[in-house]
């Protein structure tokens, strides 16, 4: 008995002292945090996705808040709708307009119009299959079908379609941080505003081999034949090295060059309601 | 005891089973040159679409120092210029030659007459003093001749040595290490003189005091053959018979093997004194400079899962198509160009042979075993010639942190295969490796 009471004195009496040392050292060496921090980091998608060239949503955190703007480019691609504007509005600067990215897949070559040629069983991985050939569907551009980008999104947004072989961007989930863009090794995945009312057009293919190549490995390839960017009265579509590209800055989403292409590369969000023309 | 490389090295089944013989191929009807056939600049066309050409004519000079002319094999007239596929799948630029039937008879028999010609040509022991060694080289260059051990590196690059360089010793590599190809061994025991003298040219061209043949123990016909060859030779030329390892036939194994010196992390042969030459090159730097003969023919091997009666050795005319060999694919094979441990696969058969084909090999049975999960035996480790860590390099790899690969001195793999090959859990090492290799060039030290 005697034992027990002086035993949990000294124990008592030693976690005091280190209470005291604890609560002074803390007082002494104390850091002043700006609550906002936290604040700003709460908006954030906590991903840690470095798509705003930061070292994470904790760093881009510090760093607004440490700047007092978001000046200079500032900005979190994978913030949620409106996310961007209430960290403006902690930091008290004007909101900027900062356009919401969505990735597209400039592939069109599903199983049905580009399939397997060849077996591929080395490691399954794209940037493995990319350094062999051209990759068990024999076109030297097109997707490689491995999911590498499935692999890297931080958003579970892109998942494989095992129908056509390609990889499918959920529009709900990706949240336009552009890490599957950089992963994928043969950039075939553009980051395009998501336009107005989600209305986009993008020519689905990145081969720049010529038509007739092109066409022999892919069935909807783009031969570069130009009718698109006849077709176009924005002047949004420029062909260079055999291949269409729809300049996001220039294209309203008229879908008036939808209806011409030969082989279906391009592809919509919304649906095309082709009109007859009126032959008088 | 035979001289050998100290580190690492496998023994893969030999499969050596191609017929030793030389047969020849007759010119095709139609050759296919691209211009991309080496190591550096692509070749520039000095010829247009509908021009008339003559067999051996200049077609595509070399586009800057480090490249390589090319010459066409057969007469005709230039069908195109543009891209095509190449046996890798990836389109490219290439030279296109139609022929007619005279035309084909009349190059066959100039061919015919050229071959007879140099192979009862006796041997001239001065025929390297009728040149400088600046006109050697210049011939070696015009004759648009490439290592033909399969990097294909213009041959007139390595022997023009920077005068602040000393090297002391020309390796000639005639190891033929990878399994199933035997098209050196075949050039060895039916040229050994026509190779001899090669060397002899070779060091005079590059002012290198003394060669020496590395050959692996087991080609006891051609090391025969050469020594034969070399009796009354003036110069300092040896056969050095090594202890039959793979990869001995890698630059940096050679080396060792041969002279002791260990090559550093990241330099070349000549840091150690050394410049390596394949066999197969010595042969058409002996006929660039004694015929005037432009490389437009090689010997190449077809071998594997084909009938038996056509496994042998082939002379054939660079730009022949591949299609046009004797070579019944059975279904479901896989066509490697080269050989099975550092070939690459051949995806389009209607793509040429180039001058650095060395030959196809043809395997029904090719598919991996399933791969599972790494046991840490390291077997890898205990193969890898270069001293490296294949497990970690892999995983390095496969987890996207090059610059630790890089670190790891990733760059010094010469992707033989060994570490793969001896994985009991048949991962899929060099996969990742090669990857990582590539990567790991923008994280250089």
């Amino acid at each position: 008995m005697h034992l027990l009471i002086i035993s949990s004195l000294l124990l008592g009496a030693l976690g005091l002292l280190g209470a005291v040392v604890l609560y002074a050292t803390a007082r002494k060496f104390h850091v002043e945090e700006d609550s906002r921090i936290d604040e700003v980091e709460a908006l954030l998608p906590g991903a840690n996705c470095g798509a705003c060239g930061c070292r994470g949503c904790r760093d881009f955190a510090v760093t607004c808040v440490s700047r007092g703007n978001l000046e200079g480019g500032l900005n979190c691609p994978g913030a949620a709708e409106g996310a961007m504007a209430k960290i403006a509005a902690i930091l008290g600067v004007e909101a900027s307009e900062t356009e919401r990215k969505i990735a597209v897949l400039r592939c069109n070559g599903s199983c049905e119009a580009r399939p397997e040629r060849y077996v591929y069983d080395g490691a399954r991985s794209c940037a493995v299959m990319n350094g062999v050939g051209v990759g068990s569907r024999g076109c030297s551009f097109g997707c490689l079908g491995c999911g590498d980008c499935v692999a890297v999104c931080r958003f579970g947004a892109i998942s494989m379609n095992s129908v056509t072989g390609l990889p499918e961007v959920d529009p709900d989930k990706c949240t336009g941080c552009a890490v599957c863009a950089a992963e994928c090794p043969r950039h075939l995945l553009d980051m395009r505003p998501r336009g107005r009312r989600d209305r986009r057009v993008w020519v689905a293919c990145s081969s720049r081999d010529k038509g007739a190549v092109a066409r022999k490995v892919c069935a909807s390839a783009c031969i570069g034949c130009g009718k698109c960017a006849k077709a176009c009265p924005f002047g949004a579509v420029t062909v260079a090295d055999n291949l269409a590209y729809i300049d996001p800055a220039l294209c309203r989403a008229c879908g008036k060059c939808v209806p011409g292409c030969p082989t279906g590369a391009i592809h919509t969000t919304f649906k095309i309601i082709q009109k007859e023309a009126v032959a008088e | 005891m035979k001289k050998t490389f100290k580190k690492g090295g496998i023994h893969p089944a030999a499969n050596k089973i191609a017929d030793a013989g030389i047969r020849v191929l007759p010119l095709p009807s139609r050759v296919v040159l691209p211009l991309a056939q080496h190591i550096g600049a692509p070749a520039r066309p000095v010829v247009a679409k509908g021009d008339t050409v003559s067999r051996g004519q200049l077609v595509a000079e070399g586009g800057s120092f480090v490249s390589a002319g090319i010459h066409t094999p057969v007469s005709g007239t230039v069908a195109s210029i543009g891209e095509l596929v190449m046996a890798s799948g990836v389109p490219g630029q290439a030279i296109v030659i139609n022929t007619t039937h005279e035309s084909l008879e009349l190059d066959e028999k100039e061919r015919g007459e050229y071959w007879t010609r140099m192979e009862t040509q006796q041997a001239d022991r001065t025929l390297s003093d009728r040149f400088t060694a600046e006109e050697l080289r210049s011939r070696i260059s015009a004759a648009g001749i490439v290592g033909l051990g399969g990097a294909t590196f213009p041959a007139h690059v390595k022997l023009s040595l920077r005068p602040d360089v000393k090297a002391e010793v020309l390796v000639i590599n005639g190891c033929e290490c990878e399994p199933y190809l035997m098209c050196d061994d075949a050039l060895m025991r039916a040229y050994p003189g026509q190779i001899a003298e090669g060397i002899e040219l070779m060091l005079k061209a590059a002012g290198i005091p003394r060669a020496v043949i590395g050959i692996e123990d087991n080609k006891p016909e051609a090391i025969a053959a050469l020594r034969a060859a070399l009796e009354d030779t003036p110069f300092n030329i040896t056969v050095e018979v090594l202890r039959t390892k793979y990869p001995q036939g890698g630059e940096k194994q050679l080396v060792e093997a041969i002279t002791g010196r260990r090559i550093p992390s990241g330099a070349l042969p000549v840091s150690v004194g050394a410049v390596v030459q394949n066999v197969a090159t010595a042969f058409a730097v002996y006929q660039a400079v004694a015929f005037d003969m432009p490389l437009i023919e090689r010997v190449i091997t077809l071998t594997g899962d084909i009938p038996e009666s056509e496994r042998a050795n082939y002379r054939v005319a660079v730009g022949t198509p591949m299609s046009e060999l004797p070579l019944t694919v059975p279904d479901d094979a896989k066509v490697i160009l080269g050989g099975p441990m550092m070939g690459r696969p051949a995806l389009c058969l209607e793509a040429p042979v180039v001058k650095g084909t060395s030959g196809l090999t043809v395997l029904a049975d090719s598919r991996r075993r399933p791969v599972q999960p790494c046991v840490r035996c390291g077997a890898c480790v205990d193969a890898c010639p270069m001293g490296l860590e294949p497990y970690l390099l892999a995983r390095y790899g496969e987890l996207r942190m090059w610059a630790e690969a890089a670190a790891s001195d990733v760059a010094d793999c010469l992707e033989c295969g060994a570490c793969s090959y001896s994985c009991p859990s048949s991962r899929p090492l060099l996969d990742f490796i090669r990857l990582g290799r590539l990567r790991a060039r923008d994280f250089a030290k």
